[in-house]
């Protein structure tokens, strides 16, 4: 059993030689993943090597070879874009077939009537956006950015983002699903399973997405997603986009039917006060915490910068000390960004003056500098499009989230202290990147309509310096301990540090849980539908029976 | 006999233990009201009927049932009851009557959000809500007896199109207990503690129903009909209740000419209650009708609420008025589309009180003749006329008047979804008449799905040629199943769980 000569014809069989290799450098390039060096041996860039890479064109072709993976009792790994180790096998001990999805790439329609896209794995959010828009369509593109999967963070990551607040997080917006079960069995779920389309998600009787589908998805933990279809919902104004300035800093023209802000408040009470204040007027399109991603000290200088094209990165730290740009840091230490798009004239111009209504409640403002017109289009491309994710490596080259439990305004304003006191101690050695304490930045609400929200710490460092990359592992187990000592959750780098772990230590945690039957349930399932353990551990079990 | 005698003896000793005597019953005339519905499904009396009053109950119940190999039939809802699901697919089985549980837990305003029980009607939550000055949407006037939960875990449409964001929405987070007796909360409450007190302690709430982990189990429960596990309590998203309300209608004599408009205010998520309605079912909504008005409504029309909250709410429904004007002008040009303020008989008041209250006695489908048949599927806008109009050939075919049905068409999940319900009375005492009813409601799943009717919720003998359509989905919720209830004790008989 496992890989051998044999088994690699059987693939080159399915899928064709020119798709499928063994190669140790081709395979050391599906290896090599972001964050990996905080949780491998020794930080080592490397996730565990597949056996063998192939790249299927078609259903029938990933079905051929999970198939053959069942008999041979080979892992299988699907990867459609990639972000973060969670895409690479997960085991040193077992043999893992990495399925490289990009062949399949299609975007197979656009139903404009019933805003209803269907696509492959490979599709890209930006792809599809710029088909959509061209309908006056739009996109949930997630937090993960414009060169993502749409397909993966519909169905087996998290899928939240900028516009979730409006257009629904991925999760929400996914409709009918073609799934090819560790098995090898196709479902097709919702409408499309009756032969009825793509637009249904639900049924027949219950929803079989139900047990893959989660708070995350199954992180290619539980077969391959092959098709889906994924709602589109409105976008107002001109389907032209005029985009004009100096790269990076592109800007986007404001339609008159939106309006751009960066607003600002007194307090964390002011903040979360704002925050429900919005749900309940339903003002607002795109709602996001991103520029304070550079940090609270370090952020208005940061974007002043990436928008003058005399500057450079070495410029920001005596643009900081600028007495303007100082008052401009304190001015928005507590802001966020947020786009209204109104329906009609009379509907945005109603927004705006709730909006001002709601500012004046809190003690907010808007943030003078950063509406005028040039900061107000670039904040327009940035968050429209959400293409900027190299930002996220700007300061040292490498980023890790931490935080960001998810819960209501009222409880993750509390969490804000906890985590920037957390980040300050942790960066005093000048090892992690020295921001101010709160470089935290998230969704406005990662469901639609609002009500859940959680702010992600962007801990910068730098990946290719051992002692900077284990002080973020450093700060990772701290910010573990700081959440506990106060009552609260792992947040995001509680996922990441389970990738380090055996899996006796995960299944302790699992066991430890405030509701384990979640995983005895979760093991169960894997047991009836990945019987011969082709999975990795993503999808979170407990250990099996006896 | 004298061991069947002793097993009832047995099971009403231990059924009396777990539920605390009086709330167990084997009295014919409290068996008979669960023994059929108005559905064609086989009458079968239950063993006994039991109302459990809190959770550990209910685990018990389920143990109970585990360890003797017993059917269990969750209830939630009170009389009259219309699709089978909640008559016995077995002999033998005991009724789980949720009614007693009937607290409303906590209404958080600040987080628009309830936490209720299994036996919270819409008639005891809405008037709670409005005490705090929110309300839950619903769906088409519900019947006074009819359980929120029961409601939106059967994914009832709800009227609210731009609150319906993805199925089952408003419904949030449940806690249940299996079919193995096991007990989980789902959505963010699976990761706090079992126990909704702490999680209030602790300043959780019970928002976000994805999870908790790989699962959704939120989805898997919902359209189960009982098969999985029984909820105990669910969290529901509320809106603000509006402080200015009105509504307008668009008059059409087709339908065709209605769905432009009906998916541009979709589009624009422009609205509160959005629906397209027969003449025949407004004139069902709105009975008692003089004839005379009755005689003049549209064939179709589309109904649209109009609603101001929260910050300047009467500029709010003015800006939606003219917004909604201006669809109908502009998209409904071309076939003489005008919104109107009122119908012949039905005034922008009465229509508001259709659309946000329950149902006075008797149940309004009910009302006509006694007694009624629905069938209804989800289907895309575009598809709608050719469905409605095969709909309406297979009900003439099957002896039925086409110009009696009652058309109900519901946008849901912001319009990529379309619910289409067809509301069939009929005089029970006439035998022509109700065998044209019972031909048109068994044959509409093989006449209709090959067009494009998607039969999401196959109750009774839709079951068999649903699934027979999806092989795939059928084989995936047997495995399903055998995880959660591998004793098949839960509603056995129902949905593919033969």
């Amino acid at each position: 059993m496992g890989f051998t000569p044999e088994v690699y014809k059987l693939f080159e069989d399915i899928v064709g030689p020119e798709n499928v290799s063994d190669d140790p450098a081709v395979l050391d390039s599906y290896a090599f993943e972001v964050l990996a060096d905080l949780v491998r041996p020794e930080q080592s860039h490397y996730m565990p090597r597949p056996v063998a890479v192939a790249l299927p064109g078609t259903t029938e072709e990933v079905q051929a070879l999970v198939r053959v993976c069942n008999v041979h009792r080979i892992k299988v790994k699907p990867l459609s874009t990639g972000w973060y180790h969670f895409a690479a096998p997960q085991s040193d001990e077992h043999d893992t077939l990495q399925l490289d999805m990009r062949r399949m790439d299609r975007i197979l329609e656009i139903d404009e009537t019933n805003m209803v896209a269907v696509i492959e794995p490979y599709v890209i959010a930006a792809q599809l956006q710029a088909e959509v828009m061209k309908l006056g369509l739009n996109i949930n593109v997630t937090g993960a950015g414009a060169s993502c999967s749409i397909l993966a963070s519909a169905c087996a990551y998290a899928g939240q983002g900028p516009m979730a607040y409006w257009m629904g997080g991925n999760a929400e917006n996914l409709l009918a699903l073609e799934w090819v079960t560790p098995t090898g069995d196709v479902v097709r779920t919702g409408s499309l399973g009756s032969g009825a389309g793509w637009f249904a998600a639900e049924g027949p009787g219950p929803s079989v997405r139900g047990v893959c589908r989660g708070t995350f998805g199954s992180r290619g933990g539980m077969g391959v997603y092959t098709k889906c279809a994924i709602k589109l919902c409105h976008r107002p104004g001109t389907t032209e986009w005029n985009v004009h300035g100096t790269t990076p800093a592109y800007r986007l023209p404001v339609d008159d039917l939106f309006r751009v802000y960066t607003l600002a408040v007194p307090s964390w009470d002011a903040w979360a006060d704002l925050y429900y204040k919005i749900y309940d007027n339903e003002i607002g399109y795109i709602f996001h915490r991103q520029f304070n991603l550079a940090g609270a000290n370090l952020a208005p200088a940061f974007w002043l910068m990436y928008n003058d094209h005399t500057k450079t990165l070495g410029d920001v730290e005596w643009m900081a000390q600028d007495p303007a740009v100082k008052e401009l840091t304190e001015e928005m230490r507590i802001s966020f960004q947020f786009i209204m798009a109104g329906r009609s004239t009379g509907d945005i111009e109603l927004q705006d003056r709730v909006l001002d209504a709601l500012l004046q409640q809190v003690g907010g403002w808007k943030v003078e500098r950063f509406c005028e017109d040039d900061m107000a289009e670039f904040t327009n491309m940035y968050l429209q499009r959400l293409g900027h994710k190299h930002i996220n490596y700007v300061w040292a080259g490498g980023y890790v989230g931490t935080w960001m439990q998810i819960g209501t305004p009222d409880w993750v304003k509390n969490y804000i202290p906890i985590a920037s006191a957390g980040l300050e101690r942790d960066a005093a050695d000048g090892l992690l990147v020295q921001c101010g304490g709160d470089a935290m930045m998230g969704s406005g609400s990662g469901f639609p309509g609002g009500g859940v929200t959680g702010l992600e710490q962007f801990v910068s460092y730098d990946a290719n310096d051992l002692e900077s990359t284990r002080a973020a592992v450093r700060h990772m187990e701290d910010a573990v301990k700081d959440a506990a000592s106060h009552g609260l959750p792992p947040g995001k780098e509680g996922l990441y540090l389970e990738l380090s772990k055996t899996d006796e230590q995960v299944h302790a945690e699992l066991a430890a849980a405030n509701q384990p039957a979640i995983f005895r349930f979760q093991r169960k399932i894997k047991d009836a539908i990945d019987p011969n353990d082709i999975g990795d551990r993503l999808y979170a079990t407990l250990p099996p029976e006896g | 006999m004298g061991n069947a005698i002793g097993r009832a003896v047995d099971a009403r000793d231990a059924l009396a233990e777990i539920v605390r005597g009086e709330h167990v019953s084997d009295d014919p005339a409290t068996l008979a009201g669960f023994t059929r519905d108005h559905s064609d499904e086989l009458p079968i009396p239950p063993w006994f009927v039991v109302r459990p009053g809190d959770e550990s109950q209910v685990r018990e119940l389920v143990g109970w049932a585990n360890a003797t190999g017993t059917p269990l039939v969750p209830v939630s809802s009170g009389p009259p009851h219309f699709r089978g699901d909640t008559v016995p697919g077995r002999p033998g089985a005991v009724v789980v009557d949720l009614r007693r549980m009937k607290a409303i837990r906590r209404i958080d305003r600040r987080n628009k959000l309830a936490v209720i029980e299994p036996g919270v009607t819409y008639a005891q939550l809405q008037p709670a809500l409005a005490a705090e000055g929110l309300r839950v949407v619903t769906p088409l006037r519900p019947r006074a007896g009819k359980s929120v939960i029961a409601a939106l875990l059967e994914r009832e449409p709800t009227l609210v199109p731009r609150y319906h964001y993805a199925f089952p929405e408003p419904l949030r987070n449940c806690g249940v207990v299996w079919g193995n007796g096991e007990a989980t909360y789902t959505g963010e409450a699976g990761y706090g503690p079992p126990s909704l007190d702490a999680q209030w302690a602790a300043g959780m709430r019970q928002v976000d129903p994805k999870g908790p982990a790989q699962t959704d189990f939120v989805r898997l429960l919902s359209g189960a009909q009982g098969t999985l596990g029984i909820v105990t309590w669910a969290s529901v998203k509320c809106t603000l209740l509006p402080e200015t309300r009105k509504v307008v209608f668009v008059p059409a004599h087709r339908l065709e000419h209605l769905i432009g408009v009906c998916g541009r205010l979709q589009r624009l998520r422009l609205g509160e209650e959005v629906l397209l309605a027969s003449g025949s079912l407004l004139a069902s909504l709105m009975a008692p009708m003089r004839e005379a008005d009755r005689s003049e409504l549209p064939p179709w029309t589309l109904v649209v609420g109009l609603a101001g909250r929260a910050m300047f709410p009467e500029e709010c429904l003015a800006v939606q008025e003219t917004d909604v004007r201006e669809v109908v002008a502009d998209l409904g040009r071309e076939h003489g589309l005008e919104v109107a303020d009122g119908l012949p008989g039905i005034d922008s008041d009465g229509m508001l009180e259709i659309l946000t209250g329950v149902s006075a006695e008797p149940y309004w489908r009910l009302a006509d003749k006694g007694d009624c048949r629905e069938v209804f599927f989800n289907a895309t806008l575009d598809k709608l006329p050719d469905l409605v109009a095969a709909a309406l050939w297979l009900a003439e075919e099957s002896g039925y008047p086409a110009a009696d049905v009652g058309v109900y068409i519901q946008p849901q999940q912001q319009g990529v979804v379309h619910h289409c319900e067809f509301t069939l009375p009929f005089d029970p005492a006439d035998a022509d008449e109700a065998a044209a009813v019972r031909a048109f409601h068994t044959t509409a799943v093989e006449r209709l799905a090959p067009a494009g009717a998607y039969f999401s919720r196959p109750y009774g003998p839709w079951a068999n040629p649903v699934y027979a359509r999806d092989g795939g989905s059928t084989a995936m919720l047997r495995t399903i199943k055998g995880v959660f209830d591998p004793n098949n004790v839960l509603n056995p008989g129902k949905l593919c769980f033969r």
